[in-house]
C-alpha cells in the first residue's frame, strides 16, 4: 500500500468511524490492563475473559499484564504513575482502598490515594461469609460470638493478610459487636487462609462466597452469617448480618480504574467498551461457572459506592491499628 | 482396589481420545520450552495460555494446562546442567552437581538420568495419587505451621551438608541468605523491613533473579578470567548416555528423591525446591563418599530432579481431593476449572468423574510422551555447548535478563540479578559456593511466618512444637543429627568436611 493509498484509506475510515474525537481514535494501539494480583485469584478469573470480550470492541488488542506484589500495591502505584492516556489500566479489588491509611498507620507517605484513580467500572461484588470449621459446635451467629467473648484469646481467625480483605471484615463485625477476643493468624492470602480453617489451625475466617463455596457445599465449613445485603443465591439458607441485628455489610469487589489524569472522552470510551462487554453473554456465564454474579456499576455509580466504602475501610483500619 | 481400576479405565479412554492426546501433548511441548527458559516459569506459561482453553472443554483444559506445569519439571535441569542456570527455581540443586558433570563432559549422562529420574518419580507419585489421593489428602490438612516449622528447622540443619567447601564457608553464605530472606514486609505486623520505600521490594527478594545471578551470570562473568581453552566438549553419541555404573549409581537416589518429593509436594504451600534441597542433602548424608557431591556426582543429579517431579506430582493430590491449592500453580488450574464450571473441591471425584480420570490418565501419558520428548533432545541440547563462548555467552546473559523480568515484569528484578550476578562472580574468586545462600533465602520467610503463625496458635507457648506428632517426629530427628555432630565433635573424630577444610587451609582453592 502506497502512501497515498493509505491516507484516503485512514481518512475513510476516521469518517466511518465518526468524529469522536479531533486527535488519534482511541484506541490506536494495544491497551494494557495491569492486573495487581496474581494468577488465580478472582482478580484474574474476571480480567482474563473480560480482556477476550474487549478486543472485538476496542478493535485492538487487550492484553493482561500481571504486576503482582505487596498485597496489590506494586500494580496499583504503577498505573497510578503511567501516562494516563488510557492505554495502561487497572485491574484492582476491595484492597485498593486502604493503602493510604495503612501507610498513615505507619507515619509512612502514602504511595497511592484512592484520589490517584477514576473508577471506570465495579464488575463483580461477593458478599464474605463468616464461617468456622466442621469441629466447632455453633450453629449460630450468636452461639459463636456468646462463645468468643466467654473464652477470650482462646479461637484463632485466620486472614489472608494483615488489612487484607479477609481481614477488614472482622474489624467491621467487631466495631458493632465489641472485641470478640480472636487470635489473628495473617497468611499469604486466600487460600492459604482456608487452608489453615480446613486442617483447624484456625477456627473462624471471613472469606468470599465463591472462594469457599466447594467447601461448604461438602460441610466442612460452616457459614454462619453473610456479609451481604441480601442473602445469597447458591446459600439461601445463610442470614444475613443484617438480618440478625449487625448493620454491616462487605464485599470482595473487583473494579477497572484509570490513572488521574486521563482525559474525559477516553474515560467514556473505556466506560462504555467495558459496559458492552461485561453485559455479554458469554461474560456473564464466565461468572456464573465462577460462582460469581455481575454486580456492575458504571464509573459514577462506582465513584459513589467507593467513596463510603473507602471510608469505611479507613475506620476499620484505625480500629485495627498497628499491631506491633 | 477395584474399582479404582475400573474408574482409571474411564481415565484412559477419556485421556486416550486423539483430541485428549493432542492438548497433553501440545501442554508438554508448551511446559518442556517454558522449563528450558529461564526465568520463564510454569506460572507465567499456564496464566499465558489460559484465555486459550476458554474454547475448550474442562478436561480438556485442565489436561493442557496440567501438562504446561509437570512439562516444566522436566526442561528445567537442562539449562542447569549444560549452563549452571536454573531454568526453574527447583533446579538450584541440579546446578551444583549437574553443571559438574557437564565440565566432565557427561552432560549427556546428566540430562539422561534427570530425564528418567523424573520420569519415575512422576509415575511413581501418580500411582500413589490413583490409589491414595483422599486419605493422603487429609494427612496434608493435618500439616499445619507448626509442622512447618519443625520441617524447617530440618531444613537448616542440613544447610550445614550443602556445600562442597568449608563449615564456616558454609554458615556465612546461608547466614548471608536467611539476612536477605529478612526483607520485605513483615506479614505478621505490617512494617516494611529493609525495602528502601520500594514497593517492589515488598513481597522480598524473589529467588528467581538471585539464582540466576548467583550461578547463571556469575559463571559467566568469571570465564573470561579463566584460562578458556578451545576444548569444547563434544561427545560421541554412546557416550551421551549413561554409563552401568553410573546408572548404578542413580537407582537409590532416584527412589528415595521419588518417595521425599511426593510427600513434601502433598503439603500445602510448600515449595518445590524445599523437595530437592531436602533430597540433595539426604543424598549427601547417606553417600558413601559426600566429598564428591558439588565436583559432579551422579546421586546430587537423580535425587533432586526426581524429587521436584514428584512433588510436582504430590502437589495435585490437596489440589484434586480438597479444592485446596498448594501454590500458586494448582491455585490457577483450580481458577482454570471453575471457569469451566467444574468446581475443584470434595466432590470433583463423584461429580465429575471423567475430568478427575481422566486428567490422572492423561498423566501417565503425560510423562511418557515427555520422556520420549526429551531423551531424543539430549543429543541437540549438548551440541549447544559446541557454540563457541564468544557467541554462546551474550546470548545466555540475554535471556537471563529477559527472563527474569517475565517472572514479574519487574525491572528491580534485573538489577537484582546483575547485582546477583557481580557478587556470584567474587564468591566465585573468593571460593565461597552459592547454594546456601539460595537456600538460605528460600527458608527464610517461610520459617520466619510459620514460627510466628505456630507462636500464635498456641498463645506463644513453644512447646505446641512437642505436642504435635508430625512436628515431634521432624523435631526428633533434628536432635538426633544435632546429638550425632556433637558426639563426633567430642570425640575428635574428624569428618569428610574437617578433612576438607584441612585440605583448603593447606593449598588455597585454585
Amino acid at each position: 500500500m502506497d502512501r497515498r493509498s493509505f491516507l484516503i484509506g485512514a481518512s475513510a475510515a476516521a469518517l466511518a468511524a465518526k468524529p469522536v474525537l479531533a486527535q488519534d481514535a482511541f484506541p490506536s494501539r494495544p491497551v494494557t490492563i495491569v492486573n495487581a494480583f496474581p494468577p488465580g485469584g478472582v482478580n484474574d478469573i474476571v480480567t482474563r475473559p473480560l480482556a477476550t470480550l474487549l478486543e472485538p470492541i476496542l478493535k485492538q488488542p487487550v492484553v493482561v499484564e500481571t504486576k503482582a506484589g505487596a498485597a496489590g500495591q506494586v500494580g496499583a502505584q504503577f498505573v497510578a504513575s503511567a501516562k494516563p492516556d488510557g492505554y495502561t489500566i487497572l485491574s484492582h479489588n476491595t484492597g485498593i482502598s486502604g493503602y493510604a491509611e495503612v501507610d498513615k498507620l505507619f507515619g509512612r507517605p502514602a504511595k497511592t490515594t484512592r484520589a490517584d484513580f477514576i473508577p471506570l467500572a465495579r464488575l463483580v461484588a461477593d458478599p464474605m461469609l463468616l464461617l468456622v470449621n466442621d469441629q466447632q459446635p455453633w450453629k449460630t451467629l450468636k452461639e459463636f460470638i456468646d462463645h468468643a467473648k466467654a473464652h477470650k484469646d482462646t479461637l484463632v481467625f485466620s486472614s489472608g493478610g494483615l488489612y487484607g480483605a479477609s481481614h477488614l471484615p472482622l474489624a467491621y463485625l467487631e466495631k458493632v459487636t465489641g472485641p470478640l477476643g480472636l487470635r489473628h493468624l495473617p497468611t499469604n492470602g486466600g487460600g492459604p487462609a482456608i487452608t489453615a480453617i480446613l486442617g483447624n489451625n484456625a477456627q473462624v475466617t471471613t472469606q468470599s462466597v465463591s472462594a469457599t463455596l466447594p467447601h461448604v457445599k461438602s460441610g466442612k465449613l460452616r457459614p454462619l452469617a453473610t456479609f451481604g445485603a441480601t442473602r445469597s443465591k447458591v446459600l439461601p439458607d445463610v442470614p444475613t448480618l443484617k438480618e440478625l441485628g449487625h448493620n454491616v455489610e462487605y464485599y470482595l469487589w473487583v473494579g477497572m480504574f484509570a490513572p488521574k489524569g486521563t482525559p474525559v472522552p477516553i474515560v467514556t470510551i473505556l466506560r462504555a467498551a467495558i459496559d458492552k462487554a461485561a453485559h455479554s453473554d458469554q461474560f456473564t456465564t464466565t461468572l456464573t461457572n465462577a460462582g460469581q454474579e455481575l454486580a456492575y456499576l458504571d464509573g459514577p455509580d462506582f465513584q459513589k459506592f467507593w467513596d463510603i466504602d473507602g471510608a469505611k475501610t479507613d475506620d476499620a483500619v484505625k480500629l485495627i491499628g498497628r499491631q506491633g | 482396589m477395584e474399582s479404582t481400576l475400573q474408574s482409571l479405565w474411564l481415565g484412559f479412554s477419556v485421556a486416550l481420545q486423539p483430541g485428549m492426546l493432542w492438548y497433553a501433548f501440545v501442554g508438554c511441548l508448551v511446559g518442556t520450552l517454558v522449563g528450558v527458559l529461564p526465568g520463564i516459569g510454569p506460572l507465567s506459561g499456564i496464566s499465558i495460555l489460559l484465555p486459550i482453553t476458554f474454547g475448550m472443554n474442562a478436561t480438556q483444559a485442565v489436561i493442557m494446562l496440567a501438562g504446561i506445569y509437570y512439562g516444566s519439571q522436566y526442561g528445567g535441569s537442562t539449562t542447569a546442567i549444560l549452563m549452571r542456570i536454573p531454568g526453574e527455581a527447583s533446579s538450584v540443586m541440579t546446578c551444583i552437581d549437574g553443571g559438574a558433570m557437564a565440565k566432565k563432559g557427561r552432560a549427556g549422562a546428566a540430562l539422561c538420568i534427570a530425564a528418567v529420574g523424573s520420569f519415575i518419580a512422576g509415575t511413581f507419585g501418580l500411582v500413589l495419587l490413583t490409589v491414595l489421593a483422599p486419605p493422603l489428602a487429609s494427612l496434608a490438612l493435618s500439616f499445619g505451621p507448626p509442622e512447618y516449622t519443625a520441617l524447617l528447622v530440618l531444613g537448616l540443619i542440613f544447610l550445614a551438608y550443602m556445600s562442597s567447601t568449608s563449615l564456616m564457608r558454609t554458615l556465612l553464605m546461608a547466614c548471608l541468605g536467611l539476612m536477605l530472606g529478612m526483607i520485605g514486609i513483615d506479614n505478621m505486623t505490617g512494617h516494611f523491613r529493609y525495602s528502601f520505600d520500594l514497593p517492589e521490594l515488598g513481597d522480598g527478594i524473589g529467588i528467581v533473579p538471585v539464582a540466576v545471578g548467583l550461578f547463571g551470570l556469575g559463571e559467566i562473568l568469571s570465564t573470561p578470567s579463566k584460562n578458556v581453552t578451545a576444548e569444547v566438549i563434544s561427545p560421541k553419541l554412546r557416550e551421551l548416555l549413561p554409563n552401568r555404573e553410573e546408572w548404578r549409581q542413580s537407582v537409590m537416589p532416584i527412589a528415595r528423591g521419588s518417595v521425599l518429593g511426593f510427600i513434601i509436594g502433598i503439603i500445602p504451600g510448600s515449595a518445590h525446591i524445599i523437595s530437592s534441597f531436602l533430597s540433595y542433602a539426604l543424598e549427601k548424608k547417606v553417600s558413601r563418599r559426600p566429598e564428591e557431591f558439588g565436583k559432579g556426582a551422579v546421586a546430587g543429579v537423580a535425587g533432586p530432579e526426581s524429587a521436584n517431579n514428584a512433588a510436582s506430582t504430590g502437589a495435585f493430590v490437596p489440589m484434586l481431593a480438597l479444592g485446596i491449592p498448594t501454590g500458586p500453580i494448582t491455585a490457577v488450574l483450580i481458577g482454570a476449572l471453575m471457569v469451566h464450571g467444574v468446581a475443584a473441591g470434595p466432590q470433583l471425584i463423584s461429580e465429575h468423574p471423567q475430568v478427575f480420570w481422566g486428567f490422572v490418565a492423561s498423566m501417565y501419558v503425560g510423562n511418557l510422551m515427555l520422556l520420549l520428548l526429551n531423551l531424543p533432545l539430549v543429543g541437540l541440547f549438548v551440541t549447544v555447548l559446541r557454540i563457541p563462548y564468544a557467541y554462546l555467552y551474550p546470548l545466555i546473559i540475554m535471556f537471563c535478563i529477559i527472563g527474569v523480568y517475565e517472572v514479574s515484569h519487574s525491572i528491580v528484578d534485573v538489577w537484582i540479578m546483575l547485582i546477583m550476578g557481580i557478587l556470584g562472580y567474587g564468591l566465585r574468586k573468593f571460593g565461597f559456593d552459592p547454594a546456601p545462600l539460595v537456600l538460605g533465602l528460600v527458608i527464610a520467610p517461610i520459617f520466619e511466618q510459620s514460627l510466628r503463625q505456630s507462636l500464635i496458635m498456641s498463645n506463644g507457648d513453644y512447646l505446641i512444637f512437642l505436642q504435635r506428632p508430625i512436628a515431634l517426629g521432624l523435631v526428633a530427628v533434628s536432635v538426633v543429627l544435632l546429638a550425632m555432630s556433637a558426639i563426633s565433635f567430642v570425640l575428635h573424630r574428624k569428618d569428610w568436611r574437617a578433612k576438607l577444610a584441612e585440605a583448603e587451609a593447606g593449598e588455597p582453592s585454585a
